[in-house]
């Protein structure tokens, strides 16, 4: 007979707790009003800091993390490199748009989903991390605030579409997380 | 009648200075009292000691202590002064595999940038108005890492932990019910 099994405690022994809410007692009922939220929302699209000196350290960071794994010479998996590759390009897409660069924003956006299903550093993922690292400092260079309108379009779309032809060309590699 | 913030203590965390400015001037646009600032997890965590705000927005990745490092100490140091703090996380990224390693970190709420105003006073409507429980475990603690409310499920209850409901079970297919 097992009676080490019959006597054992329970595994998940999760205690529930209700803080009290110490936030809501001090704020009071209503909400803020739209005006409120409107003004906030003005303050951050009429600021004046200028997003360029940021956002060229962070392509530093980039072409540098790029540099690294072309040194590699051979492909790799390493979390460290792409991450030095990624998390500057994570940068420019959470901090350009708040700037008034959304088309850095929705380049860097694409670049990121892009590595999050490939997650390995080639000679080909290198090529389109190039890409979008050139892209990304063409509109930083030249200001491109907003969409970009047409000739945004068009590089997203580019873009997308190198990434589409790796997509088809490893579709048997690449395995859902 | 709106929204107090005049007494409110907000430490945000965030190593970039220009978003740093960028997301205190949205804060004390929306009225609160007080703002404290740090330019890293470490140093936020020495802030908080100081100050025990009434909540945290802190970015992501930040060094030395990023902020999933941070609200780690914030929930389990025995240093620290409010366990329970809710916490802002901001970041880029939006995976779904990231974002599950940010809530199992102890996070309360996730925004993702660029996030405008309205976004972020939602985030913090929703802990004033539907803060959750802690859990505490050996694994994990925490706020609940449920949020999908429980009852949604309206239809007839056929666990064998279930109270049966009798009146119901007239149609119920029980073949496949284990009563042990």
């Amino acid at each position: 007979m097992d009676i080490e099994h019959y006597n054992q405690k329970p595994k998940r022994n999760a205690k529930f707790i209700k803080p009290p809410n110490l936030l809501k007692a001090k704020v009071g009922i209503g909400g803020l009003s739209d005006a409120i939220i409107d003004r906030a929302q003005k303050l951050l699209e009429s600021h004046s800091e200028d997003f360029r000196p940021l956002g060229e350290i962070y392509l530093k960071q980039m072409k540098d993390g790029i540099d690294n794994a072309i040194a590699l010479g051979r492909p790799t998996d390493s979390e460290e490199v792409i991450a030095q590759i990624l998390f500057p390009c994570v940068q420019l897409k959470a901090n350009g748009g708040m700037f008034g660069y959304l088309l850095v924003t929705r380049i860097a956006e694409r670049f990121i989903q892009f590595m999050e299903v490939v997650d390995k550093i080639d000679e080909e993922t290198l090529d389109i991390a190039m890409a979008f690292y050139t892209t990304i400092k063409i509109v930083l260079n030249s200001q491109i605030k907003g969409s970009g309108g047409d000739q945004g379009e068009a590089l997203v779309s580019e873009l997308n579409n190198a990434c589409m032809r790796y997509f088809e060309k490893y579709k048997d590699d690449l395995q859902p997380k | 009648m709106s929204y107090n913030f005049q007494n409110v203590q907000v430490l945000l965390i965030e190593d970039n200075k220009p978003m740093l400015n960028l997301i205190r001037g949205v804060l004390l646009s929306f009225g609160v009292g007080n703002v404290i600032t740090a330019l890293n997890g470490e140093d936020g965590f020495k802030e908080f000691c100081l100050f025990n705000p009434d909540l945290v927005i802190t970015d992501w990745m930040m060094s030395p202590g990023n902020g999933l490092e941070l609200t780690q100490t914030i929930r389990r140091h025995s240093k620290s002064p409010n366990k329970f703090v809710p916490v802002i996380l901001m970041t880029g990224f939006s995976e779904k595999r990231r974002v599950l390693s940010a809530r199992d970190k102890g996070i309360t709420e996730f925004i993702v940038k660029p996030f405008n105003a309205r976004d972020l006073y939602r985030r913090m409507h929703k802990i004033i108005e539907s803060p959750r429980e802690f859990i505490e475990s050996p694994d994990y603690f925490g706020p609940d890492r449920r949020r999908k409310r429980k009852d949604v499920y309206t239809g007839i209850k056929r666990r064998y932990t279930d109270i049966i409901d009798y009146k119901n079970t007239e149609n119920v297919d029980v073949s496949d019910i284990d009563f042990r």
